[in-house]
């Protein structure tokens, strides 16, 4: 975060991301589900939503733009008004000059054209979450009584598809899919879906994932990558975007002074707020959950507290020197450090039973492996006869690939 | 030096090819078996030097070349310079937000820089 400081010379924080809650509430019961209150029908008030926006837009902890994500729950379960009433309010509300921009992350279950339309009209950046083909996507994402929901997810993205509206897929994955790259690819190219997340089960809060107790989790996702990267790179055109790798050359393949930041350790970069108001900081899951030594991790609550004044909170201030001296441990210990920026707090908790930690199974599969992959295809990368002649393109390359001009031999 | 050296070869094969044309390159050279990959026993990044090595290796070797003064006074390539360009602006370092260049609505800002929340949906 590029950090200002005010006329006490603190640094001020700047709100880059707003995780919001508009219910707790899910319609599916995936295996795996960690929230807390997913039976609850809880709704925020629109008035909640006032006062949030308010006290951000106030803040002068903007820079030229805020994403906002409505997300920790099922957020199509409410209506298409809640959230077009909520969009004018803060179209109404917001600073001039300010670019927001707005997204779902849905178990895609209720998309019908009405949604179409509403993601059409307001531009809203859509995030399904599906597991792969019905075999692997059904074993975990389930309704209440136990039914799959492959059926319903993949009509939803059937529809998005024909009615055009840009979307990207995230597949949390099990050791069973890790196994079957192949499987997985197939299925994408198959329906169409060409931009793709992974993230590999996890452990946090209550649940406990037997993909992370299995100690070759992370040999089993360099395997499940690489493969699924060659077979894109075999065919492309099919998969036009695999967020794990596209964040790996980024992060790898950068000037030395570049800007980079961990938004999950920087005070408010990532402002998360659940249904009835409470703010919390760093790690989103954090909202949620609930620690013998930390108690919650609540900041105050948006109806009764000043935004501005949580950071003098003993619990942020607490939360803040532990999580920042684990980066501190990072940085001295992490061969990764430069392409991770300190890990994810709410893993070290989880996996390590404290923030002042350093390395978790989280990290050996979102950054270090991946940041493997990469640095290992550089290794392999030929030279060219001439040493400064046109590279060996993949067989079928698309013409539209090569968006930069060619050098003269 | 001689890593950077290393690197700048490398990545003078990719980068004229773009972001998309890099990752398909790379994505080209993966082996294809997978009793070729390492199992969680073995160092996965195989290279002697280590990890934090090499990706500074990598970082001076891009500056060097992004660097205009350097450039022009090294390697007299006004075409590689001007794919280097194109490289970093279309992913976007020296912004903040990082630009995905992500055919989406609103060029898909920074939260899928977040892998972690979305994990169990």
């Amino acid at each position: 975060m590029a950090k200002r400081a005010d006329a006490a010379g603190c640094a001020v924080p700047r709100i880059e991301l707003l995780v919001i809650q508009p219910t707790p509430f899910c319609n599916i019961e995936c295996r795996y589900c960690y929230l807390p209150e997913r039976n609850s029908k809880a709704v925020v008030a629109p008035e909640t939503l006032v006062n949030l926006f308010s006290q951000v837009f106030a803040s002068g902890w903007l820079h030229d733009c805020v994403s906002i994500v409505w997300h920790a729950g099922e957020p199509m379960v409410l209506p298409v008004a809640f959230y077009r009433d909520a969009f004018r309010m803060i179209d109404r509300t917001k600073p001039g000059g300010l670019t927001v921009t707005h997204s779902f992350q849905t178990n895609g279950t209720l998309i019908d054209e009405a949604w179409c339309d509403f993601f059409a009209e307001e531009r809203v950046n859509v995030g399904v979450s599906i597991d792969g083909p019905k075999r692997l996507h059904d074993r975990n994402r389930l309704t209440r009584s136990g039914r799959g929901t492959f059926d319903k997810t993949i009509r939803g993205i059937r529809l998005l598809r024909r009615r055009e509206i840009p979307f990207h897929v995230i597949s949390v994955l099990s050791v069973a899919s890790m196994a079957v790259p192949s499987e997985m690819f197939d299925f994408y190219a198959e329906e169409g879906i060409e931009r793709v997340c992974f993230n590999v089960e996890e452990s946090e809060g209550d649940h406990v994932s037997q993909s992370f107790a299995d100690g070759e989790v992370d040999a089993a996702y360099y395997r499940f990558l690489s493969e699924f990267w060659r077979l894109s790179s075999a065919m492309p055109g099919k998969i036009k975007f695999i967020r794990e790798i596209e964040h790996a050359l980024q992060q790898v393949i950068r000037p030395k002074d570049a800007p980079f930041n961990n938004q999950l350790v920087e005070p408010f970069a990532i402002t998360s707020m659940d249904w009835a108001g409470n703010i919390s900081t760093f790690s989103p899951e954090l909202l949620g959950l609930k620690n013998a030594q930390y108690g919650d991790f609540l900041l105050g609550n948006i109806n009764r507290d000043a935004l501005v004044e949580m950071p003098q909170r003993l619990n942020f201030v607490r939360m803040t020197k532990d999580i920042q001296a684990g980066v501190a441990m990072c940085r001295e210990r992490c061969e990764y450090f430069s392409v991770c920026g300190g890990g994810e707090p709410v893993n070290k908790l989880a996996e390590n039973g404290s923030f002042v930690s350093t390395e978790t199974t989280y990290c050996r599969v979102t950054k270090m492996r991946a940041t493997d992959l990469v640095l290992n295809a550089l290794e392999r990368v030929p030279p060219s006869s001439s040493g400064r002649t046109e590279p060996s393109l993949p067989l079928g390359m698309p013409a539209h690939a090569r968006d930069q001009p060619a050098r003269s031999g | 030096m001689w890593l950077q050296k290393k690197y700048a070869r490398i990545l003078s094969e990719i980068l004229p090819v773009g972001v998309v044309g890099a990752s398909l390159l790379l994505g080209s050279t993966v082996p294809s078996a997978a009793n070729e990959h390492p199992t969680s026993s073995q160092p996965f990044a195989a290279d002697k030097d280590s990890v934090a090595q090499r990706l500074a290796a990598i970082r001076e070797a891009v500056s060097a070349t992004t660097d205009p003064t350097k450039k022009a006074a090294e390697s007299g390539d006004g075409d590689l310079h001007l794919a280097w360009g194109n490289w970093w602006n279309n992913w976007g370092w020296g912004r903040p937000w990082g630009g995905w260049g992500w055919p989406n609505w609103n060029n898909w800002r920074n939260w899928n820089n977040w892998p972690n929340w979305w994990h169990n949906w």
